[in-house]
Parts: structure tokens; C-alpha cells; sequence
């Protein structure tokens, strides 16, 4: 089982579902892969850990990011980059786009709907059963409508997110691959991928998995925290 | 409660929920938004009410009247909107009103910025508003304790019917971490009807009680002073509270430094004993009450050469250092206060100057 995607992926999920991370690291595990990667940091709505923060990383990977201005990075204002409908136009190999949280958040992919017509695309809902107000499936699915609703986009595809950052067990990664297998068959949609940080992928019985784990090498981390070497 | 995974802004709604706190009153401002956001899905689901005021100033009356009536409340903000508020937190510290308060940092003065800060620290602990009075000020530095102080704040609050303020930075506030929740504390203030506009008939009395901080008679406004001013001298007594980190060893400087900033300190500490330089840390949980003597005592280790507070403001706790250190030691301060976190690193580098 192998995590590939070709064209656009759009990822989306409730706050603090882990959207940055999985995008930062779904870019390098593509870039390694030997496809052409390009990132858009759409976060609107979230002052602090967006995507700019990896900015550094993604460039020496040679992935290429696209950002608001340099001088208005830490503005407290939504800036969308004109040249993200032009990526979405014209995509790379790979095209990740990492919208900000809930349907707040979703909101700016309404703004790119001329941008999206016609194209394929693939919109990933990322899901942490550990977060509050996902940690019900009746809670995912209104999460869901609501980012569809907002964005006037479907999504194709779930991620499976459960962590606790430095308390994760093998056991609750295990649980929330359940969890989100369970919520991908209520909605007649794949599960796509789960996530697991690099130390624990040796502990994971891989025969009860369903689907391709992408391994988290964290980049977003506070100032105390250095982030895992890529 | 099993452990989950929060935003600071986001526990600390609901460690006030877990606290039997119904009444939230707030106006949105970068970087504790949330808490409005979490609290406006949350409190219906409780049976509680979030209000957005028109303003700061309106957010402040609205939790003097909440409070006058002996109602559990709490309002959060940021800086700027904590400016806005001190002319009623001044009313409710004059009239004796319990209130919770949550000032998550950003940068200043004016707008400032979005980013961390710690430069509230001298509004927080000396005066946050006119007149003559003191306010207990808890300093988190993990989103757990942000949850465990809020839940402490409210019955503190109403043991010394007094505002209490949780003093986090923008850190504090937008990061997060795995928290889990003590068991729920929703019990009834206990001394309320003693003092609070609860109703005559609800509370059998034949005797109104009326909630005011005007005293026209120079005596009387000096007698209530000075009971507010004993009141503040218990404070200092009973609820200090502080961290000692790696005082066991032979440390050659002392670090005093709070909130998420002592966390940077920590990793710079740890690192420097992995290279043998013993470094202390006091790291306040309390920032009033100071942990005076708590930092004096540390500096009594004969090997220590320097005292130094790391905080992310241009030296607004150096003064509550220099004055608990009374001059046995030099007192250095380091800091930046534009948003940018010090490294780990750069803590080092002052740090090893000092210790020679």
C-alpha cells in the first residue's frame, strides 16, 4: 500500500486537526518520491503554526511554496496570494493546498471556485478522534458538511490523524484508524491514508491496517522543540 | 477523563466550564479568539450563556453585574482589550466582586502585534488599573496548567472576593498539547449570599446587600483600603507559588523566568548540563504574589556567580528580581519583545557569559 497522489489536494479539517503537518510532510514524502511539488499555505484564519513556519525546510527540499508577500506574512489579516489561482489553473505534479481550519476556514476555497472549475481534484478531510468535537463520528460528519458547504467543494478522501503529540500510544493510533475506517464506510468514501510519527511506526501492527500510513516527521513545533530532522 | 489534544484557548474554555463557570463574556482580539469560538459551541451545550459585549469597557460592566449578583464569570483577552477593561476592573476590585480574567499576551505597546509577549507583566502585577489595589496573577507555562490554574482561579476568587488574573502569552493561548481534565469543581460559591445581590427572598433575609465601591467619607474609603490592603498582605502569605528547577545542583547562575518562556529556558538548561555548566531556575507560577524569598534563598548557593530574568519584555520582572535577590548577586536581564521566541541557543550564549 503506497500513499501517491497526482494533480491538485486540497486538505481540510476541523482546527487543530493536524492539516499543516500532514500537508508539510505529504510534500516531502512526494518530493522524495521524485515528483514535482508545489504548497500553498491558504491558512486565513490561524495567527500562529501555519505552513509559512516550515517555510525553511520545504525550500531546501526543493519544494516550491507559495506564500502571501514576505511583509505581510505575520499580518493579521487574510491575504490570498493572487498566484494561488494560477497554480490551481496550471498545477504541478503534485499541487497541495493547506486551507485553514473548520468551515471558517474552507471559506477561501469558495473564492478559487472559477479557479477550480473543470479540474480534478483531491479534497482530503483530516480527522484527529482525539480533538474535541471530533471525537464523534456524528461530530465528523457535521464538520464535513460544513466544510462542503462552505468551500463548494466534495471531499473524496479521509485522513486519519489521531495523536497526542508526545503522548501517543501505538494503541491510540490503532484506535483512531478504526475510528476513521469506521467513518469512511458511513461515507461511502475512502480512507485514504492514517498518520504515524516516525517512532512509532515500528510498533504498529501493520497486518491490521487498512490503508498506507504516512510517517509524521514534525516541523511545527514550539521554540523550545526542534523539529524532526527530514 | 481520558487525555485530548488542545489549543490553550481552547482548554482554558473549558477548564472554566469544568469549574462550574457558566457566564462568559468576551470581545474577539488576536491570539485568544478562540476561546470565543470554543465557548460559543460549548456553554449552550452546558446550559450557559457567551455574550460578546460591543467593547471591552461594555465586556467589563457586564462582569461587575454578573459578579455583583454572586454569579461564577469570566471574560478572556489580549492585551489591547485588557487596557480597555481596567476602568471596570478597578470597580469590581474596589466593590469586592470574584471575577476570573485571561490576558493572553501579544506584542505592544498600542496594536503591537500578533506574536507572544510577556510585556503586560507590570499592568498585571502592580496596577492594571487606578486606584489602590493588587489582583492575584497566575503565569502557565503548559496548556495543563493553563486548565489546572483556571480551575484554581474561581474559588480563590471568591475566597478573597477579589479579580484573579491567568497571565499566559500568545503561546500559551495557540499551542497545543495533551490535556486532561481534573474532575468537574461545579459547586456553588459558598459565601455569596453574604455579600451578593442573590435576592432577599431567595436567601430568607430581611437585609439587602449592596455591591458598590463609592465611599464619599474620607474615613470609611480609608478603612475599606485598608481591609482591602490586609487582604493583599494574605495573598502574599498564603499563595505563592513557584517552580524550583535544578536548584539541587551546583549551579553557577540562577534563571528566573515564567510562562512558555521558562520552557525555552528549561531546554537551555538541560542542554548546558549536557555540556557541564550547572544552570537554576525559579520559575514563578505566581507572579503576584513574587516568589521573593524563593529567589532569594536560590541566590544563597555560594558557587552562584549571577542572577539573571529571561522574559519575553524589556525587563518588567527584573524589577521584582532585583528587589527579592536585595543585592547579594548581580542582576542581569535578557529578553526580546517583538513576537520572536529566544532559542533555546541563544539563552545558552548569555547564560555561559555570565557563568565565569
Amino acid at each position: 500500500m503506497e500513499i501517491k497522489f497526482e494533480g491538485i489536494i486540497v486538505i481540510v479539517g476541523n482546527y487543530g486537526s493536524g492539516k499543516t503537518e500532514v500537508a508539510v510532510n505529504l510534500a516531502i514524502h512526494h518530493r522524495q518520491a521524485g515528483l514535482k511539488v508545489r504548497i500553498a499555505d491558504l491558512d486565513l484564519v490561524n495567527p500562529y503554526f501555519r505552513s509559512r513556519e516550515a517555510r525553511q525546510i520545504l525550500k531546501i527540499k526543493d519544494i516550491d511554496i507559495v506564500l502571501p508577500p514576505e511583509r505581510y506574512l505575520q499580518a493579521d489579516l487574510p491575504v490570498l496570494s493572487p498566484a494561488v489561482a494560477g497554480m490551481i489553473r496550471q498545477p504541478s505534479q503534485v499541487t497541495i493546498l493547506d486551507a485553514g481550519g473548520d468551515d471558517v476556514g474552507a471559506t477561501v476555497l469558495a473564492a478559487l471556485a472559477d479557479a477550480f472549475d473543470g479540474q480534478a481534484i483531491h479534497m482530503l478531510q483530516v480527522i484527529n478522534p482525539m480533538r474535541p468535537f471530533t471525537d464523534t463520528i456524528e461530530g465528523c460528519l457535521q464538520m464535513k458538511a460544513a466544510i462542503e458547504k462552505a468551500a463548494r467543494l466534495e471531499v473524496t478522501g479521509l485522513v486519519g490523524n489521531a495523536h497526542l503529540l508526545d503522548d501517543t500510544r501505538s494503541r491510540d493510533i490503532l484506535d483512531g484508524h478504526r475510528f476513521t475506517a469506521d467513518l469512511a464506510r458511513i461515507c461511502g468514501l475512502p480512507l485514504e491514508f492514517i498518520t504515524a510519527s516516525v517512532d512509532l511506526l515500528s510498533s504498529l501492527d501493520s497486518q491490521r491496517l487498512t490503508c498506507p500510513v504516512l510517517p509524521i516527521r514534525r516541523q511545527l513545533v514550539p521554540p523550545w522543540q526542534k523539529a524532526a530532522e527530514i | 477523563m481520558a487525555k485530548v489534544l488542545m489549543k490553550g484557548n481552547e482548554a482554558i474554555g473549558e477548564a472554566a466550564i469544568k469549574a462550574g463557570c457558566l457566564n462568559y463574556f468576551a470581545y474577539p482580539i488576536t491570539p485568544q479568539s478562540e476561546v470565543a469560538e470554543y465557548l460559543a459551541k460549548r456553554l449552550p451545550e452546558v446550559g450557559g450563556v457567551f455574550l460578546q459585549g460591543e467593547s471591552e469597557v461594555a465586556v467589563s460592566y457586564m462582569l461587575y453585574g454578573a459578579a455583583g449578583c454572586g454569579e461564577r464569570v469570566f471574560t478572556t483577552s489580549s492585551s489591547p482589550g485588557v487596557s480597555l477593561m481596567s476602568e471596570g476592573i478597578s470597580y469590581m476590585a474596589g466593590a469586592q466582586c470574584p471575577v476570573v480574567l485571561v490576558n493572553i499576551m501579544r506584542g505592544g505597546p498600542g496594536l503591537g502585534g500578533i506574536l507572544p509577549s510577556q510585556a503586560d507583566y507590570l499592568q498585571a502585577t502592580k496596577s492594571i488599573g487606578h486606584g489602590d489595589f493588587r489582583m492575584l496573577v497566575f503565569a502557565p507555562a503548559s496548556v495543563q496548567e493553563a486548565v489546572e490554574m483556571t480551575m484554581v482561579a474561581f474559588p480563590l476568587a471568591e475566597k478573597y472576593r477579589n479579580p484573579v488574573m491567568i497571565l499566559g502569552d500568545g503561546l500559551i493561548g495557540q499551542m497545543m498539547e495533551p490535556v486532561e481534565f481534573p474532575d468537574d469543581l461545579r459547586s456553588e460559591p459558598t459565601n455569596k449570599n453574604d455579600w451578593a445581590t442573590t435576592g432577599m427572598d431567595k436567601r430568607g433575609s430581611d437585609r439587602p446587600n449592596l455591591v458598590k465601591s463609592l465611599f464619599l467619607d474620607p474615613e470609611k474609603l480609608n478603612e475599606h483600603n485598608l481591609m482591602l490592603k490586609a487582604k493583599y498582605e494574605r495573598m502574599q502569605q498564603d499563595e505563592v507559588r513557584f517552580e524550583p528547577y535544578n536548584l539541587d545542583s551546583e549551579y553557577k547562575v540562577l534563571i528566573v523566568s515564567y510562562g512558555t518562556m521558562s520552557r525555552v529556558c528549561r531546554t537551555a538548561i538541560d542542554n548546558l548540563k549536557a555540556d557541564g555548566l550547572e544552570v537554576g531556575m525559579v520559575r514563578p507560577q505566581t507572579v503576584f504574589p513574587f516568589p521573593e524569598n524563593a529567589v532569594y534563598e536560590a541566590t544563597a548557593k555560594s558557587g552562584c556567580n549571577a542572577v539573571i530574568s529571561i522574559e519575553m519584555s524589556m525587563g518588567q520582572m527584573l524589577e521584582d528580581v532585583q528587589r527579592s535577590v536585595k543585592g547579594r548577586k548581580e542582576v542581569h536581564w535578557y529578553g526580546k519583545c517583538g513576537g520572536e521566541v529566544p532559542t533555546p541557543e541563544e539563552v545558552m550564549d548569555v547564560v555561559r557569559s555570565l557563568a565565569d
